[in-house]
């Protein structure tokens, strides 16, 4: 009787894992991606997920350790900004960028990310931080691009004019006002919490720095997942897209409903009132931008031994159409 | 055959490194062959700057450990020839000596600015616990006869502390001080790692944001290098300055 009984939820379990579709183990961060956390925090708003995929989201602090991750085979996909995706494949890492997330862009009603100095501080303008130091939040991040980006701009010489140097996002505010740093890197919910305390002001933002318009953060697939599981990853891009719409209509609703579910910390009324990044409604990814991201990080900056093919790097076929 | 053994060791661990990488298991992005290591740590040692960043990282480590020994001795001695200073200071280090230094770095910034400064501080920090502890074992263990025979000779204070106390507790705060060495090290790469423009930690977390795991295992065999050149030269100055005692251990 036992016996019967165990094979009989032997079957149902096997029966029920061949119906909800192949798990999507998704690394992901801790800013900026609020469609993908949603995804979880809010499963209603897909109705593919539990079918025709699984997702198992997993947070990692760093680019670097979520390629690890994947390299060692214990993620099938994740969210990377660009210009990392670009690292990845000029490594030879056989990885697709699937969707967008969220764009560095102009605009009274987009966030960008901001370089601040002290307000009453001597540097006025960019070509003032020579001989100082701009705070990043990592080496060979997107700001560390954009801090050279700003000082290339004014005729200064990264490293050599400016110091570069990585610190923790929380304690940038305070390094520029006690002057430890003579500019640093704002984004939100720090951006908002540090204009509210005072006595900082914007000296350029990524989009001034490079000049356009521009990717931030993407989806990434690995290639053989996209290769066995196309259905798995058309049905999540499906719902990514739909959730996007989403959270761009009811943005104050799933703020609240993240908020609620753990995603972020930040109280709830400073979260509330944060501008936001540029997110494309249908997901698809500004292909050009990450081409002269490239060409940039290539020619200028020294940070990648050979160009690499953007083209091949981007798939958005399994978008919805 | 002693001193086969260890080479034989590191040599085995060698081949079992390469047998892995030429395996096809991992990516070589995560485990690369010990030539793509050695064409890294090739090209790296052929430049001037790469050396200048280990000098960098060198002058932190040796800059914080000297304080460490200077401070670090003087309040161990203190400590084991007076029951009242042992008494007050004893508790603060034994009760601290299990905090994580590290998770400091932050304030450290903040007080001594993101430069040298902060990375000497806190290496100090670090290496002054196992250099107080040992030489305070050391200085309350000085055979009481020495001192009789001391005193008895009429030697001064001043006398019995440098001809007697300081020789005998020589060993323990050479042994502290090659606790001590490698936690230098050890600190000053975290802390380039974690926020500084220079440096052969900073080296280690760029290699890392170009998933070039090749060229930071070639960096971290020249931080081995550098870590075991420091112990011997501490076990060398050992061996001149206390020739009377015999060290050998182990591992030396």
């Amino acid at each position: 009787m036992t016996r019967i009984f165990l094979a009989g939820l032997g079957l149902i379990l096997v029966g029920n894992a061949l119906a909800a579709g192949p798990l999507i183990r998704f690394g992901r961060g801790f800013a900026a991606e609020e469609q993908v956390w949603l995804m979880s925090a809010r499963p209603d708003l897909t109705p593919n997920q539990g079918k025709r995929y699984e997702l198992k989201q997993i947070l990692f602090q760093a680019n670097p350790e979520r390629f690890q991750a994947f390299l060692a085979g214990e993620l099938d996909a994740g969210t990377a900004p660009g210009l990392a995706v670009i690292f990845a494949r000029a490594q030879g890492m056989d990885m697709k960028i699937v969707a967008s997330i969220c764009l560095e862009a102009k605009g009274e009603q987009y966030f960008t990310t901001t370089y601040m100095v002290k307000d009453d501080g001597p540097v006025k303008t960019i070509q003032d931080l020579k001989g100082g130091t701009i705070g990043v939040v990592g080496i060979k991040t997107a700001t560390d691009l954009w801090a050279r980006a700003g000082l290339i701009n004014a005729g200064l010489a990264p490293d050599k004019d400016t110091k570069v140097v990585p610190m923790a996002f929380p304690v940038i505010g305070d390094a520029v006002r006690t002057g430890k740093v003579s500019a640093g890197t704002f984004v939100e919910p720090f951006y908002s919490a540090e204009m509210a305390k005072g006595g900082l002001r914007k000296l350029f933002t990524a989009v001034d720095a490079v000049g356009y318009d521009h990717e931030l953060l993407d989806i990434f697939f690995g290639e053989k997942f996209l290769k066995a599981n196309p259905d798995a990853v058309r049905a999540f891009l499906a719902d990514y897209v739909a959730v996007t719409r989403y959270y761009l209509a009811n943005t104050e609703q799933a703020k609240r409903d993240l908020h609620k579910a753990g995603f972020v910390r930040t109280p709830i009324d400073i979260y509330l009132k944060n501008a936001d990044w540029k997110r494309d409604p249908s997901a698809r990814v500004d292909v050009e931008s990450l081409k002269r991201l490239s060409a940039f990080m290539l020619d200028k900056l020294q940070w990648l031994e050979k160009p690499v093919n953007v083209d091949s790097m981007v798939d958005l076929s399994y978008l919805p159409r | 055959m002693n001193r086969v053994l260890p080479f034989l060791f590191v040599g085995a661990v060698l081949v079992a490194w390469e047998a892995a990488a030429r395996s096809g298991l991992w990516s070589p992005l995560l485990f690369p062959s010990l030539g793509r290591i050695g064409g890294e740590l090739a090209s790296f040692l052929s430049k001037p700057e790469s050396l200048g960043e280990a000098w960098v990282s060198l002058a932190r480590a040796l800059g914080g450990f000297a304080l460490a020994a200077a401070v670090g001795v003087l309040l161990g001695i203190v400590m084991g020839r007076s029951r009242f200073v042992a008494a007050l200071l004893d508790p603060l280090f034994s009760g601290t000596y299990a905090v994580p230094k590290l998770a400091l770095f932050p304030i450290f910034i903040f007080v001594f600015g993101i430069g040298s400064l902060s990375k000497v501080a806190l290496v100090f920090l670090e290496c002054l616990y196992p250099i107080v502890i040992m030489t305070y074992a050391g200085a309350r263990d000085v055979h009481e006869k020495l001192l009789w025979s001391a005193r008895n000779m009429g030697a001064s204070r001043a006398a019995i502390l440098r001809r007697v106390v300081i020789p005998a507790t020589a060993p323990f705060i050479f042994a502290g001080f090659r606790v001590a060495v490698p936690v230098a090290m050890i600190v000053v790469v975290i802390t380039e790692m974690v926020s500084s423009a220079d440096g052969l930690g900073y080296q280690v977390i760029y290699a890392l944001s170009s998933l070039k795991t090749d060229r930071m295992l070639a960096i971290v065999v020249v931080i081995a290098v550098l870590g075991y050149a420091l112990d011997k030269a501490v076990v060398l100055l050992r061996d001149r300055l206390i020739y009377w005692e015999k060290l050998d251990t182990y591992y030396v």
